[in-house]
């Protein structure tokens, strides 16, 4: 019935924002976008017969001669190379399963693990409620993703506190990378970023708190596309 | 269906009970974003009707049995709540519900672009807090806002609505008096910009001419409906430049 | 109810706020969340309110259906609590049958309004031997980030207190207010990081250990008690937190009663 892109193309991490491509009205889905004649399809767009429709809430971009949405709300969809905050929530002999926010489960192989462990020793090595740094190796068509710890950097996670954030949002605020080292100086805090909507962030109690409490300003106004700037000073500012 | 002719719901003017005219709907009232903790939420008060619906998802389709390889289940669950009705429903199985999760599941599966998902399912949760007739078409209704407030694409928006006929008048947006003693009833669910139907039933006796009438006033209910959903979904999410 | 992993760092971070008298969203020890009642929400119901609490938001509906009495009561009537925890409040209810944790819910609210004798059974008869009124209370979750225990005992007392008797509808005489003669308040606390606190968010609760719900009625009169989940707390545990309740039930109290 309708034309459809490839299943990459809808992945909420593709939805471009930044500051200077944001979006000029809000459309719901089911929204005529005009004639496709000349117009490339971005992420949320799809066409049917000569004309463009959007399938997804948010706001309209229309840069050059592309036309997307950038959501209004996302999940996150898995895609190889993305940095992952992961808790295991499972473990078997030489297999652990880990919930990445995303709508399935991830697997850890022994193979791709942390350092050295024996087979049917994986519970010694991370067990159920450890939290770990990781990165998507492989996704299959059906968002079934493999992850790795061989990386630099990547490691179980031992200190501070994980929060949340809608993926895209997180792309879009922190597209300047002046933004992530303003708040990690403003608040004097370890702050990483992974690709699947979560933040790590280490520091003393009233820095963690500091952080929580602008994340949370943040979250309470993340359906709102035309804060985008209110929200970046919410970041940058510095609280005494 | 009644279908109790002596029960007089339409006077000579063609003013009814509730002081509507044949072709009127009732009051139709649409918010988004009323549970915060959902995916996406939203409410439709329509008429004494107050229906709320809850997204949660897209998530892995449990149990297994009702997975899809190639896409995402619609995992719809219509209630209705003890105190909606004048008479205390007992919460527990009961068909009608079941039969309506059903149908509501396939019509919104119609729009939803489920090949995006496979494997998974999307939870759409709706809860009849108060009754009066047409709850299913509400519910509908407030599913479709739910599902765009969650940020699930989906190729059109659909608005549910159900006409009939009175004392062998032909009225649109059956009220709860009209729905027990009318003569029958023909709710549809039809896509905004489409205009095309996922979701049709029908009881009672319409001639021909009698069907088209209804049909058209079901029709006509739509852009109107499409309207408050997409005023409400701005107001929930920043859209009031 | 399906419960997600607890990640270690969650727990660790909430006893590191505890050592400091914090909690994750700023309140203190034993602050409660603003709390929001609205009644006559239900146009079905004969007596009916709303409450929330930050996300947490419930329902709770009354509704009136004549019995035949027991033969050992013959001038009583009757009072049930129904409480549905349903899928549409949380990504972690699921569906089926309901969860021992939705049946305790709906058991606790029950004891300490039945114990409170705060509804006069014997006032609703209508003949006796034969018809009395049962007062059946529904309670319903729509949105669970934490503390469903308070909302739905706050909401199954503002709803009470504004039923009114359908008589009229069973033709059985006139409508009138159901006669509520105290107004049993609930107080609930989570061990969270290693010490109690009030309200608990629903990440508290998750990280949390066990829970104490406390309910009083008007003259700090304790109608009921429950401890649920695995822990184990000491008097001294309890008797500051009983202190807290008595004039956290009182204020609560206010706010239904106006």
């Amino acid at each position: 019935m309708v034309g459809r892109l490839g299943v990459e193309d809808m992945s909420d991490q593709n939805a471009r924002g930044g500051r200077d491509g944001r979006g000029t009205r809000l459309v719901t889905p089911g929204a005529l976008l005009g004639a496709s004649e000349g117009r490339r399809i971005g992420h949320g767009v799809v066409e049917n017969e000569g004309q463009l429709i959007a399938v997804k809430l948010g706001a309209l971009i229309e840069n050059e001669d592309e036309v997307s949405i950038l959501p209004s709300y996302t999940r996150y969809t898995p895609r190889p190379g993305d940095l992952i905050i992961g808790v295991v929530e499972a473990v078997q002999s030489n297999l652990w399963f880990l919930d990445i926010n995303a709508p399935f489960n991830a697997l850890l192989p022994m193979s791709l693990g942390p350092g050295k462990a024996e087979f049917g020793g994986a519970r010694n090595v991370l067990n159920v409620g450890n939290t770990v740094l990781c990165r998507i190796q492989e996704v299959d068509e059906t968002h079934s993703s493999v992850v790795t710890m061989k990386g630099l950097g990547l490691r179980r996670i031992d200190s501070g506190i994980v929060e949340e954030i809608p993926p895209h949002l997180m792309q879009s605020l922190f597209s300047d990378n002046n933004v992530l080292k303003s708040l990690k100086s403003s608040t004097d805090c370890r702050i990483i970023l992974a690709d699947n909507g979560r933040m790590w962030v280490d520091g003393d109690s009233n820095s963690m708190s500091n952080v929580i409490s602008k994340l949370e300003q943040i979250r309470s106004m993340s359906r709102d596309f035309s804060s985008l700037d209110s929200m970046v000073e919410i970041l940058q500012t510095e609280v005494h | 269906m009644g279908g109790y002719g002596d029960v007089q719901m339409i006077d000579d003017n063609g003013i009814r009970v509730d002081g509507r005219t044949a072709g009127e709907i009732r009051p139709v009232s649409i918010n988004a974003g009323i549970i915060p903790v959902a995916d996406g939420s939203a409410e439709v008060i329509w008429g004494t009707n107050h229906v709320i619906a809850a997204v949660y998802g897209p998530m892995e389709a449990h149990p297994r049995k009702i997975q899809k390889q190639d896409r995402a289940v619609l995992d719809v669950r219509y209630n209705m709540a003890p105190f909606s009705t004048t008479d205390r429903i007992r919460p527990g199985f009961n068909r009608r519900s079941r039969e309506i999760s059903k149908v509501t599941a396939e019509a919104l599966e119609s729009v939803v672009l489920t090949e995006l998902y496979p494997r998974s399912k999307i939870r759409v949760e709706i809860e009849v807090i108060t009754a009066e007739a047409g709850t299913r078409c509400a519910g509908i209704t407030a599913a479709s806002v739910a599902l765009a407030d969650a940020g699930i694409p989906m190729t059109d928006m659909v608005i549910s609505v159900a006409s009939g006929k009175i004392n062998g008048v032909v009225v649109c947006d059956l009220n709860k008096e009209e729905d027990n003693y009318g003569e029958a009833d023909l709710p549809m669910g039809v896509c905004a910009n489409s205009g095309e139907l996922v979701f049709l039933q029908m009881d009672g006796d319409l001639s021909p001419e009698e069907f088209q009438i209804a049909w058209d006033y079901n029709m006509e209910a739509i852009a109107p409906v499409h309207e408050m959903m997409i005023d409400a979904l701005k107001r929930s999410n920043g859209g009031d430049e | 109810m399906a419960t997600p992993p607890v990640p270690e760092l969650l727990k660790t971070h909430l006893s590191k706020l505890a050592e400091n008298d914090e909690r994750l969203d700023g309140r203190d020890r034993f602050e409660g969340r603003d709390v929001i009642v609205e009644t006559g929400v239900l146009a079905r119901a004969e007596g009916s309110a709303r409450v929330q609490m930050g996300d947490t938001i419930v329902l709770a509906g009354v509704k009136f259906q004549i019995m035949t009495p027991y033969p050992d009561r013959p001038t009583s009537g009757g009072f049930m609590t129904s409480a549905e925890v349903r899928p549409v409040c949380g990504v972690h209810w699921e569906a089926g049958p309901p969860s021992p944790e939705a049946i305790e819910l709906g058991r606790v609210v029950d004891r300490g309004i039945r114990e409170s004798g705060c509804i006069d059974m014997e006032d609703l008869c209508i003949l006796p031997g034969e018809k009395a009124w049962q007062v059946i209370l529904d309670v319903f979750a729509l949105s669970d980030d934490g503390n469903l225990f308070d909302a739905f005992a706050t909401a199954a007392m503002a709803a009470l207190r504004t039923a009114i008797i359908p008589g009229e509808r069973f033709d059985v005489g006139e409508d009138r207010p159901l006669p509520v003669s105290k107004t049993p308040m609930m107080c609930s606390y989570h061990r969270v990081g290693g010490r109690f606190v009030y309200d608990a968010l629903r990440r508290e609760e998750i990280g949390g250990g066990e829970r104490i719900h406390i309910t009083l009625g008007d003259d700090n009169h304790v109608h009921s008690l429950q401890k649920g989940l695995k822990g184990a707390f000491t008097a001294a545990e309890f008797d500051e937190i009983m202190e807290h309740a008595r004039s956290r039930c009182a204020e609560l109290r206010d706010l239904v009663n106006n």
